[in-house]
């Protein structure tokens, strides 16, 4: 009776004794011998090893070693990554804690892959047109950019000043991603020195975004250029097109100005 | 009787042996110690006391810890201050505040080097340049766009200089050894103004060569006449920058080598050639340019020049560059890898630069892989087994 009794209970689950450690553990050394044991003779007993013989050099430690890029599938916009449903291949640690424990991604598994497969035509998800798409709105909408005209010779505004504005700046914007306000900006004329205006960038077709710009009168001759005015983007000025005054209020300071703002409160 | 005593107890010892005769051996005592035991039976026990110094210390050493109550000798404590080093404080003058901790100062130097290898190449149309790969543009476009920020209706200066900076790698044949700066004339084939102040000399004995080098552009040209007037002091050669000469005419220049010095026409310096006329336009309208070597990082030099003005057209400018780049390259030291690390237009007031490609004009030979000796590999392997 004791007997049986003992097997039942040894059979039940809570006794029976289970691997509590499931994950892998990385526990291999490749090791390379000192001093590598003699060639032994054919047909002959192997040659007994030296103590020396047990001298070990390591070669590997697989436990450091550099774990390789895993894939996750997107569950939403991650800015600088993708789109809902594009697989990114990313670093192990950064896939672990900004990916996969907020839930901004899954792994990349073969029923995931089908399951998440529909995920990119989605229409619900905000969807940019690139990786780096909202990372060009969030810098474009906060800067300043100092269009430089001259102050001699008459103009009017063009796409292509502002473009390369932009590129002396160091944006690369083509000519055909920018619109101009609609009202005419000629000069040179005094009264729009130092004013402001709006243009719209359109990033790939898709992103629309408004950047400040504001007019400097620049003279060959050193003589007439307008003296220099230390941090210019700090100092808040008048828009160019009393039109455009209320987007112009609406629309992000320059990141300076937000803080001497703040401190200043 | 024999008194085997540690001298510590020596002086108390002597006390009680008052006025009695003793033979005392010491063993294993020290001179210092026979001193001391002298000086106490001088005061107590001077005629009672026969010291008897057994004088091979070694013959037992004492196991006791000497506790002195009195100075150590004189000459112990001399010796020892004489024994020690005085430290010197050397004054330092004033150093500027600018040049104090220099080695702190150049480790947290901006490397001059530059490498965006690292960085990706932009996918969208529109971007912030400093996140990615600089923009490798075609030579006419970068023209262009230095053209459009000198428009009138921007910095109004169409005809201004266009630089060029070339950035090298000094490295010479060894990783310690670095090319040192150097300095050439290289022929432009489009002619404009560079702003120097240049005078050349020609020697050659014909008449015609003498008439086609100063129509060339040469200030004076000459013959034996001329060497003459120069020995005499009649012409200064101080007042020309550059000596050219048709070989013909070397032996009678010899005479002027003390003179000339290093501006004697050699072939290396290409100040000696038949065609006369060619080799003082060289001089006359070339482009000069100075490669010059980072004080501390040696490995990269610059050589920053002008190379045209912005309205010469484009592909003027284009062959002036080339020009200039391809006698640039002939000054690559016998070593692997790269000699150019990139170029650079510019063009004052604007502070833009723009990166422009230079392996393309170049006919650099590209890298062949080599091949694996499989022979060597299979002899391995029967080592091996």
């Amino acid at each position: 009776m004791w007997k049986s009794l003992f097997t039942a209970v040894s059979k039940a689950p809570v006794l029976q004794t289970t691997d509590i450690l499931n994950q892998q553990l990385r526990t291999t050394f490749i090791l390379r011998r000192k001093t590598p044991p003699l060639l032994h003779k054919q047909g002959r007993k192997p040659k007994t090893l030296r103590s020396r013989h047990y001298i070990y050099e390591l070669v590997k430690d697989t436990d450091v070693e550099k774990q390789a890029d895993i894939d996750v599938i997107l569950t939403s916009y991650v800015e600088g990554l993708g789109n809902a449903g594009d697989k990114v291949s990313v670093r192990p640690t950064f896939a672990y804690n900004k990916l996969l424990l907020p839930g901004l991604a899954v792994y990349a598994s073969p029923e995931n892959v089908e399951k998440y497969s529909n995920l990119t035509n989605d229409s619900e998800k905000i969807r940019y047109s690139s990786k780096n798409a909202f990372y060009t709105v969030q810098t474009l909408s906060q800067m300043l950019l100092s269009v430089v005209m001259n102050k001699e010779n008459p103009w009017t505004l063009k796409p292509w000043h502002i473009r390369v504005c932009f590129r002396k700046c160091g944006y690369i914007v083509p000519e055909d991603a920018i619109t101009l306000p609609e009202k005419q900006i000629s000069g040179p004329n005094m009264e729009l020195e130092d004013k402001e205006f709006f243009v719209t960038v359109t990033i790939n077709n898709q992103e629309k975004v408004n950047v400040r710009c504001r007019i400097h009168h620049w003279s060959t001759n050193i003589t007439e250029r307008i003296p220099h005015v230390h941090n210019f983007w700090e100092i808040l000025s008048e828009p160019v097109i009393p039109e455009q005054a209320p987007i112009l209020e609406s629309m992000p300071k320059k990141r300076n100005v937000i803080k001497k703002r703040q401190a200043s409160i | 009787m024999v008194i085997k005593c540690s001298v510590s107890n020596v002086c108390l010892e002597s006390h009680n042996l008052a006025f009695e005769w003793y033979w005392v051996l010491v063993i294993g005592a020290c001179p210092t110690f026979i001193n001391i035991l002298n000086y106490n039976m001088s005061l107590f026990a001077t005629r009672c006391v026969r010291p008897f110094f057994f004088h091979h210390y070694t013959l037992e050493t004492s196991s006791f810890v000497q506790i002195r109550g009195y100075a150590a000798r004189k000459g112990t404590r001399e010796r020892k201050r004489k024994a020690k080093v005085k430290s010197v404080v050397e004054k330092v003058g004033f150093i500027p505040h600018n040049q104090r901790d220099k080695e702190k100062f150049l480790a947290n130097r901006k490397q001059r080097k530059v490498d965006d290898s690292w960085k990706g190449d932009p996918t969208d149309d529109v971007y912030v340049a400093k996140y990615f790969k600089w923009k490798v543009y075609p030579f006419g476009e970068a023209v262009q766009c230095h053209r459009e920020t000198h428009h009138p209706d921007m910095y109004n200066q169409p005809n201004a200089n266009l630089h060029v900076s070339i950035e090298l790698d000094m490295q010479g044949e060894k990783k310690t050894r670095f090319l040192d700066n150097f300095t050439r004339i290289v022929a432009t084939p489009h002619r404009f103004d560079h702003g120097e102040e240049r005078a050349v000399i020609a020697f050659c004995k014909d008449p015609d060569l003498q008439q086609s080098a100063v129509e060339a552009g040469a200030q004076l040209s000459g013959g034996v006449e001329l060497i003459k007037q120069i020995q005499n002091g009649q012409v200064s050669l101080q007042d020309f920058n550059f000596v050219v000469a048709h070989p013909e005419i070397l032996p009678e220049l010899v005479a002027l080598r003390g003179l000339m010095k290093r501006k004697f026409p050699n072939p290396k310096a290409g100040t000696l050639d038949v065609d006369l006329a060619t080799l003082v336009k060289k001089f006359m309208y070339g482009i000069n340019y100075t490669a010059v070597k980072d004080e501390y990082e040696k490995d990269f030099g610059i050589i920053e020049t002008v190379i045209g003005t912005l309205n010469m057209d484009a592909k003027h400018l284009e062959e002036n560059y080339v020009a200039l780049i391809k006698d640039v390259y002939t000054m690559k030291p016998r070593r692997t890898g790269e000699f150019f690390r990139r170029c650079l237009l510019w063009s004052p007031p604007s502070q833009e630069k723009l990166k422009v490609d230079h392996e393309s004009y170049l006919d650099i030979p590209k890298k062949q892989e080599v091949e694996e000796d499989d022979d060597k590999d299979s002899k391995e392997d029967r080592i091996a087994l």
